[in-house]
């Protein structure tokens, strides 16, 4: 099977040949760049050089589908966030001070999606569709309405806001939830096949659960209602407190790091939910060796994972090694 | 209204996250002729170990220990403000920390800045986005028996590594202790860096730099 036969088996609830191997999150190490020769900053600014990066995700490390983009900051830096570039080893954050106070009305401006980087994103897409002939799925990044909350405001007073004031978090979730839609359904144009939506502020390690339950769960619900296309839903960290509702907000996949219990996504989010996931990126994927991240991989293949792959977005220093091993797990099964 | 009954109702409002509750007990005690070093090691300082407990155990989330510790921070300035000039609080050791260059999440080392001056340690925050030569010329210049750095990225951790040789090359690592944090540290990175330990909780940090400092 072609990988994007493979994937969409899976979405359909079919039986692939094997089990697919494929990144929610960014996928992009040092050793990808010097393979195809193309490099930070550049590959977060410019659509060839991302195209480039992207695709060695299937040519180099040979994972079942390619992402785009490396970082979370697309949205914010069009809304209006200061971005903090990460130069040639690093990804792009969003600097200080935020744009916005909470008693501030933000604006989602009519321009958004020819703003900032986002254009440049679009054409990367359009360039890999021409290059992959639909053999390859192209999975489209955007982040959830917290997380651009948190760029707006700055993540610590947005948690206090979360607490002491959270009907005032209402109209950053809107208009934040409004810049990934926009850049969703933009990206669905340009061609991708799968929405990976990332919200780490959603992480009951960052904020309340009863937020997630009582305020995101909302948003992110309208945003998927939204998108035509199969969607991944990654929350960080151990979500056990929050599965349940991220089951319901209309994800087709959940992409879980090995910290939560993929028995219980199971559990509490039933058998039609294709959950995701295998080895954590850091303590093992970066830092370990082959075995180790082959046993992890097979412990997470055991508790009912149904797409191998990285916990959450890879270091770009990981051993190259290390994933390969992590690619042939999949392929054995 | 009797000591026990201030140190009670403190502790409480720390609980509560209640920071305008917190103020008006700082300042109604002293009014009351308390010992503000009394008011904060065992009223305001009992509550937020408590919160720290309580997040530790998953009952209590991020959140609502930094309103807390908003909460503290507040009580604790208005007491303080009230001590005799030269008396100072005890002092288990100074502390240097910051989040390394080009990280600029710092909201767990926040976190543990409050946590550790509540356990009486000598606290110089550096922020966030430190460059390296920051924290070896802080550590110089106030004596420093510890330094932390935290670091939230794998891209961006590479910087405790960088201090750990700094340290050296400024003749300090012999001096003082370190000690790494943040989202991507473990046991095994502090190891192979070379740094004294990992501290994953505030608990977990206040624990293992009371052994190492003893």
């Amino acid at each position: 099977m072609k990988a994007k036969e493979r994937v969409m088996h899976l979405l359909n609830h079919q039986t692939p040949d094997r089990m697919p191997c494929f990144a929610a999150n960014a996928a992009v190490t040092y050793d990808q760049m010097e393979a195809v020769q193309a490099f930070w900053p550049e590959g977060h600014e410019k659509a060839g050089t991302m195209a480039r990066l992207a695709l060695a995700a299937h040519t180099v490390l040979g994972l079942d589908a390619i992402r785009v983009p490396f970082c979370q900051t697309f949205e914010a830096e069009a809304l209006g966030c200061k971005l903090k570039p990460g130069g040639s080893e690093g990804i792009p954050g969003i600097d200080f001070p935020p744009p916005y106070s909470i008693d501030d009305v933000p604006v989602f401006p009519q321009d958004f999606l020819s703003r900032g980087r986002i254009p440049e994103l679009l054409k990367a897409v359009r360039l890999l569709k021409k290059e992959l002939n639909d053999d390859v799925p192209i999975v489209g990044g955007i982040v959830g309405p917290l997380t651009i909350a948190g760029a707006l405001l700055e993540t610590v007073p947005l948690l206090r806001a979360s607490i002491k004031t959270p009907e005032k978090i209402r109209p950053f979730l809107e208009v934040a939830e409004k810049a990934g839609t926009a850049l969703a359904q933009a990206l669905v144009d340009a061609g991708v096949d799968i929405i990976a939506c990332e919200d780490m502020t959603a992480s009951p390690m960052l904020a309340s659960p009863d937020t997630y339950r009582h305020f995101e769960r909302e948003y992110q619900t309208r945003q998927f209602e939204a998108i035509e296309v199969p969607k991944i839903l990654h929350i960080c960290g151990n979500v056990d407190l929050i599965v349940e509702y991220m089951g319901r907000t209309g994800a087709d996949i959940l992409s879980l790091e090995p910290k939560a219990s993929v028995p219980l996504a199971r559990e509490k989010c039933g058998s039609d939910i294709i959950l995701m996931g295998g080895v954590d990126t850091v303590s093992t994927l970066y830092l370990m060796d082959p075995a180790t991240v082959r046993l992890e991989c097979e412990k997470a293949i055991a508790d009912g994972v149904q797409i191998l792959a990285p916990g959450c977005a890879m270091a770009p220093g990981t051993p190259l090694e290390n994933i390969l091993a992590m690619v042939d797990v999949a392929r054995q099964h | 209204m009797e000591l026990k009954e201030w140190l009670a109702k403190a502790a409480q409002s720390i609980l509560d996250q209640d920071e305008a509750s917190a103020r008006e007990i700082a300042t109604k005690a002293l009014e009351d002729g308390m010992d503000p070093v009394e008011m904060i090691h065992h009223g305001f300082a009992a509550g937020i170990r408590k919160m720290g407990d309580l997040f530790d155990r998953g009952e209590v989330f991020l959140p609502g220990l930094i309103i807390a510790s908003d909460a503290m921070v507040a009580a604790v300035e208005i007491l303080e403000a009230a001590l005799p000039r030269g008396q100072q609080q005890k002092n288990l050791g100074v502390i240097v920390i910051g989040t390394v260059e080009g990280d600029i999440h710092d909201i767990g080392k926040g976190i543990m800045v409050t946590m550790l001056r509540v356990h009486g340690y000598e606290v110089h925050d550096l922020g966030r986005d430190v460059p390296i030569e920051d924290f070896v010329k802080k550590a110089r210049e106030v004596n420093a028996d510890v330094i932390g750095s935290s670091a939230m990225m794998t891209t961006t951790q590479i910087g405790q590594k960088k201090l750990e040789e700094a340290l050296k090359k400024a003749g300090l690592r012999d001096r003082v202790k370190t000690m790494v944090g943040g989202a991507v540290a473990t046991d095994h990175w502090a190891k192979r860096i070379g740094a004294d330990f990992f501290g994953e909780t505030p608990a977990d940090t206040i624990d293992k730099l009371q052994r190492i400092l003893n």
